[in-house]
Formats: structure tokens, C-alpha cells, sequence
């Protein structure tokens, strides 16, 4: 497993260094922000520790150029200002998972692992429906290439529909599907997460049927095979 | 669903608009103006009336009297010594002297022996009636000797109020002065004057009731750009606007503008303040992070001890970072909104996305329009440590709802299915540098920091029991309003 270690601290470089390589990883590390955005652009990392505080260029500025350029591996953000704005910003970035400093070494690995876990086994059988496209594996989705930021009951209702496209979908069995115990099963659930969906994918896609429940279809114009 | 009962906010009734118009003058400008204005239409007014009807009334007796003057010039020329010494007046063309009780008259009266004037003749009209002498009669003659005076007599022949002219002559012949007296009924002149009077008064308070109503919308439209400023700076303090945006006459762009730099600098300040103290976390922070791990999993004294106090230090640090950042978001006081939805969203799909390997799910609901009166930043610190310790506790569901409450306020409820905090310690949560969760570095702070900042904007921080098993905190906090 090769990482790539961004941070510009001198001691603490060395003490990460030491402790993944120490774990089994084969550790790069850049020091300042135009190091590390080569370093990603050009070598096959399977994770990334990044730093947001950086010379040069700054950490989120780096993530945002990979992920521009189509670098889906994983990065584990450290910030120190510990502020959640820095937090949210990083993920709008594309972060997977964030450290606050200072941090003992064995939570960085065990956050390090799970990110290789869940990034495992990409490739999978995909569900598209025109622009959508749906990876259950990873339980990513994106439209027309754009990641889609979903919670996880949106990703449900999104997932369920899209096995189901083109068929009218009852909310009765919509909000079966949405929870698996007994909670918050009222009508209005159903309506509340279908307007943040449609809100998040455009309105067109889900079409309201009076009376039944809703229906998934690609728009007019969009071939299945987008 | 659990939205926190929205209720209705109570109408407002309607602020008394006259009161603040016509109340006391002292506070208000408008009013100080209108009443200024009123006062001084007032006596320019008064003034008027009287000048004008004091002239008419002038003119009209002058007009009497120049008459009254004619009739004695006649009588005079008429007047002559009798062989026995008596005056006698021959005729006067005027036929209304000839008439009884005509309203005209005319009379003769020489100074006696005594001093006292005896009426020697008198024209018919008078019957045998005199006419009335003025107060001071024989002085104003005498100082004025030759010419005419007039005076006022109310009880003529008839009772009728008279105009009476005067004049001392000396006849050839005679030694002591004589006296004409020629009176005319003013009844007619009287009347004309009331009239004149009472039309000029209307005509007044029809002119004064008009330039009041001129100078009201006057003042109002004159300072209408202020009401304006008024209220734009009230959508800045509610928060519904961020900046004053109208164009306004010159004299007050510059208090506009001058709003508008405030406001600027304020923001200034507090980004500044921000970074100030972010810089200073990072400096700290990094640091921290090396000791932390050159201690390592080591054991024995030293390793404890620098993992021990690393972790006292790390949470004064924190402590003390959010106390300066709660309290630069204090002073800035003029307030952003940030809607709380767009808030929820991106904190679930990001914690969702860290706490992915325990499966958490965070189901939200918030109304769309629900704003928080405040800095986007300081909702994502509250919710954010709120959501990420009941992400952290929980087995697999975390439930938020918000929703407003009284005007001005919103509530915010965010429960977990975990296995919750006991009563006794939760005093202890929300205070300073307790960790309730020992074993997960970095992160024990969560719920004094969300206290901290409720604080800072006035709300409060409640620990209940969830309905599903684990915490359940409640938020008040300021909503922005409409």
C-alpha cells in the first residue's frame, strides 16, 4: 500500500513517517502544497494523508486540483484549527475522512484502514438511469460525472428507485424501504426526502403520479447508456 | 416527525401612527419640525387678521368721518349772528337733517359763562335730544382748534351707536369759541367691519389648516430618505440584509456610506480576530501532535506524564480558542443568516461519510426557510459537534430537528439511540475540559464549545433523555425573522 504524507511540520513528518512505515505502508512525503499536487498527479497512491495548512499552496487548493482532474483516491484530511468550516470545506473538496490535531497515531492508522476498506472493490455493477449513476458498492452516486452529496436515507430512496426506474413507486412502500424499524413512518417523510432529492438530482427526473407515488425516469433526451 | 411544534407568532398590532406624529416635540425630529412650523403659521396668521380688519375699519370710519367733516363745513358756512346776537344756522341741502330721528345729525354749542358748552342750535333731525359729547371733549378741540376729530358715541337720538365729528370755530363777531357737531348712525359701517372680521377669520383658519397639512406631507416626504436609512439599518440589525443598499439624497449618502464601512470593518475585525486565533490553534496544535506522538504507546513515567498533561494542554487550548472566537462573534453583534438546511445537509453527508464503517444514519428535518440569525461558521461549530457527538455515541440512528418557535427563535433538537448520559453528569457536559469520552482523542470538548457559542448568541443548551434511548439536546437559538 503506498501513502502519500503531506505536512510541512519537520517532527511530526518524521514520527508519521516513521509509525506507517512501521504499519507496512510505503510512505512518500511532501512538504509543501506544489510537492504534494506533483507527487498525487504523477504516482499511484492508494491513500493520502493531507495537511491543510501547507506553503506554497494550500491543502484544499491541492485536493481540489486532483479531484478536478479525475483522482478518486482516498484523503484523510489534518487540520489544526480544529474549526468546523475548515472541516466542511475540505469534504466540498472531496476529503473522505478528517483528523483533528493533535491525534495519537494509532487513530490515524485505524482511519487510514478504514478508508482502504471502503475504498476496496470500486468497479462494481453500476445502476445508471440517463445522467444518474449509482455505485451500491461504494454507495456513491453522481449525475452527468458530478459526485452527488447524499445522506444516507436520500441514497436509500435514490437506490431503491433506481431498481425500480420507470415503474410508479407507492410511498407506502417507498417509506418500507427507507426504514428498516417501525420510526417516522408518516406520509410527509416520503415527500420531505423525495424534494431534497429532487432538489439534488433536478426536479425532472422523479415525477409525482397523483394518487400512486412516484416515478423514476430519465430525462427526455438522456440515453440509458449516458 | 418530530418538528418542534412551530407556532404562529402573535400579530403585532399596528404602531399608533398619530402618536408619533403629534406627541410630545422633544424626541422627534418630525415632530419638531411640525410643530415649529405650525406655531409660526400661527402667529403670522393672527397677525394678518388683525392688520387687515383694523384697516378696513380704519378706512371706513375715515370715510364717515370725511362726510361728517362736509356737513359741518356746510353748517358753518350756513351760520350766521342774528340781530340779537343768537347763532343761527340756515339751511342745509342734506334732507336727512330736516327729518326726525333720521340718522343724520347736526349741532351748535358755544362755550358758557361757566366753561360749559350749552348747544345753542341743533338740526331737526335731533328733535330735542343733544348729541353726546366725548371724554375730554374741550382739550382735543382746543390742541386741534380749527380742525376736525372724530369720536364713537353708542346712544344717539334712537339709541343707535353714532360716528360724531367735531370742530372748534371762531365766528366773526364773537368772543368765545363755537362748537359744530355733525353725527352720522354707524349701525351700517358696524356691520360691514363684522362681516369683513368674520370672513377674514375663516379665511384664516381655511389658509392656516392648509399650510398645517402642506408643511405635514412636507416634512414627511422631505424625510422620508431617513425613515428609509431607519429601516434599512433595522433589516442589517435583523439580518435580512447585510448591507445599506438605497441611494440617497446627499446630505445623509455619506451617513449611508459611513454605515456601510462600519459594517465592513466590523466583518474585518471579526475575520480577522478568526484567523488570528485559528493561526494560533495551528501553531499550538502542531506541536501538541509532536509530543503526543514521540510519547507514542510507550509506557513508564515520562510517556505518561507528557501524554497526560498533552491532553490538559490540548483542552485549554481549545477552551480557550472558542471562548475568544464566541466572544469576537458577540461584539460583532449585526447579524448574518444562514439557512439552517444547507447547514444540516452538508454536516450529515460529511459525518455519515466519516462514520460510514458503523453504518450511522442521520435523518434531518428542517423547515426550508428556516434561517439561523448568525454566522455560518459558528451553526457549523454548534451542529457540527453536536451531530459528531451523537454520531459518535449512537448505535445507528441520529435524529435532528429544528423548527421555529417563538418569533425570533428557533429550536433544535439533536438525539441519538445511544446509550445516553445519566442526569448527574450532565452539568458536568456542558462545562469546561470534562471528557466523557476518554478513549477517542480530540473531540471531548464538543458539547461545552456548542454552550460556549449558544451563549455567545443568547440561546441555551438543554440535556434531556431521547425517546430513542440515548441524549437528547436541545438548542435555542435566534432565528432570523420573516
Amino acid at each position: 500500500m503506498r501513502v502519500l504524507l503531506v505536512e510541512d511540520d519537520v517532527d511530526l513528518s518524521r514520527q508519521l513517517k516513521a509509525a506507517l512505515s512501521d504499519a507496512g505502508y510505503a510512505v512518500d512525503h511532501a512538504p509543501d502544497g506544489e510537492e504534494a499536487w506533483f507527487l498525487g498527479d504523477t504516482e499511484p497512491y492508494d491513500v493520502v494523508v493531507l495537511d491543510l495548512g501547507l506553503p506554497k499552496i494550500d491543502g484544499v487548493s491541492v485536493l481540489e486540483r486532483w479531484r478536478r482532474e479525475g483522482k478518486t483516491t482516498p484523503v484523510l484530511i489534518l487540520t489544526a484549527r480544529g474549526a468546523w468550516s475548515d472541516k466542511v470545506a475540505g469534504f466540498d473538496a472531496g476529503a473522505d475522512d478528517y483528523l483533528t490535531k493533535p491525534f495519537h497515531t494509532e487513530e490515524l492508522l485505524a482511519r487510514l484502514r478504514a478508508l482502504l476498506r471502503r475504498s476496496a472493490g470500486h468497479a462494481a455493477a453500476t445502476l445508471t438511469c440517463g445522467g444518474l449513476r449509482l455505485d451500491p458498492r461504494a454507495a456513491r452516486a453522481t449525475v452527468n460525472g458530478e459526485p452527488l452529496r447524499l445522506t444516507s436515507l436520500e441514497y436509500r430512496l435514490l437506490h431503491y428507485m433506481m431498481m425500480h426506474q420507470g415503474r410508479v413507486i407507492s410511498r407506502t412502500e417507498l417509506v418500507e424501504h427507507l426504514y428498516d424499524q417501525d420510526f417516522d413512518r408518516d406520509s410527509n417523510t416520503i415527500e420531505v426526502f423525495v424534494g431534497r432529492l429532487r432538489k439534488k438530482i433536478g426536479s425532472d427526473r422523479i415525477e409525482t403520479v397523483r394518487g400512486l407515488g412516484y416515478r423514476l425516469s430519465p430525462l427526455a433526451g438522456e440515453s440509458d447508456a449516458a | 416527525m418530530t418538528d418542534a411544534g412551530a407556532i404562529e407568532p402573535p400579530a403585532q398590532p399596528e404602531k399608533k401612527e398619530w402618536g408619533r406624529w403629534f406627541g410630545r416635540p422633544g424626541k422627534s425630529l418630525t415632530r419638531r419640525l411640525i410643530w415649529l412650523a405650525s406655531a409660526w403659521i400661527l402667529v403670522a396668521l393672527l397677525v394678518t387678521g388683525v392688520v387687515l380688519t383694523s384697516v378696513f375699519q380704519e378706512s371706513a370710519l375715515r370715510r364717515l368721518g370725511n362726510m361728517l367733516g362736509d356737513t359741518i363745513d356746510e353748517a358753518v358756512v350756513a351760520a350766521s349772528i342774528t340781530p340779537e346776537g343768537e347763532i343761527f344756522v340756515g339751511e342745509i341741502r342734506d334732507a336727512r337733517t330736516e327729518r326726525l330721528l333720521s340718522g343724520k345729525y347736526w349741532m351748535v354749542a358755544e362755550q358758557g359763562p361757566g366753561g360749559q358748552l350749552q348747544v345753542v342750535a341743533r338740526s331737526a333731525s335731533l328733535g330735542r335730544a343733544d348729541l353726546e359729547y366725548a371724554p375730554d371733549l374741550d382739550d382735543r378741540l382746543r390742541s386741534a382748534f380749527g380742525q376736525t376729530i372724530s369720536y364713537n358715541a353708542e346712544d344717539g337720538p334712537k339709541g343707535e351707536p353714532l360716528r360724531i365729528a367735531a370742530s372748534m370755530k371762531q365766528l366773526p363777531g364773537r368772543t368765545a369759541p363755537v362748537v359744530f357737531f355733525a353725527g352720522v348712525d354707524r349701525s351700517d359701517i358696524d356691520a360691514d367691519t363684522r362681516q369683513f372680521a368674520t370672513v377674514t377669520w375663516v379665511a384664516m383658519l381655511l389658509l392656516g389648516a392648509g399650510l398645517v397639512s402642506a408643511v405635514f406631507i412636507q416634512v414627511r416626504v422631505g424625510l422620508r430618505p431617513l425613515f428609509d436609512l431607519r429601516d434599512e439599518i433595522s433589516d442589517v440589525r435583523k439580518g435580512s440584509s447585510h448591507r445599506i443598499e438605497g441611494v440617497y439624497p446627499v446630505e445623509i449618502q455619506p451617513l449611508a456610506e459611513q454605515v456601510n464601512r462600519l459594517l465592513t470593518h466590523n466583518q474585518e475585525t471579526v475575520e480577522r480576530q478568526r484567523t488570528h486565533v485559528g493561526n494560533l490553534a495551528h501553531a499550538l496544535k502542531t506541536p501538541l501532535a509532536v509530543m503526543l506522538a514521540e510519547a507514542g504507546t510507550a509506557h513508564g513515567v515520562l510517556p505518561d506524564m507528557v501524554r497526560k498533561q498533552t491532553k490538559v494542554m490540548q483542552d485549554q487550548v481549545d477552551h480557550h480558542l472558542r471562548r475568544a472566537r464566541a466572544a469576537a462573534r458577540a461584539a460583532h453583534g449585526l447579524g448574518e443568516t444562514t439557512p439552517v438546511c444547507e447547514v444540516l445537509d452538508e454536516l450529515a453527508v460529511m459525518l455519515e461519510r466519516v462514520f460510514e464503517t458503523k453504518g450511522v444514519e442521520i435523518d434531518w428535518r428542517a423547515p426550508d426557510e428556516l434561517a439561523f440569525l448568525g454566522e455560518r461558521q459558528d451553526l457549523q461549530e454548534i451542529f457540527g459537534n453536536l451531530i459528531e457527538n451523537a454520531a459518535k455515541w449512537c448505535k445507528r440512528r441520529v435524529r435532528i430537528s429544528a423548527g421555529a418557535s417563538l418569533p425570533g427563535q428557533m429550536v433544535v433538537v439533536v438525539e441519538d439511540d445511544g446509550p445516553g448520559l445519566p442526569a448527574d453528569q450532565r452539568d458536568a457536559a456542558l462545562k469546561r475540559g470534562t471528557r466523557m469520552d476518554e478513549d477517542t482523542p480530540g473531540t471531548g470538548l464538543g458539547l461545552s464549545i456548542v454552550e460556549d457559542l449558544t451563549r455567545a448568541y443568547g440561546g441555551r443548551v438543554t440535556l434531556a433523555d431521547s425517546e430513542m434511548g440515548g441524549l437528547k439536546v436541545l438548542l435555542e437559538l435566534p432565528a432570523a425573522e420573516g
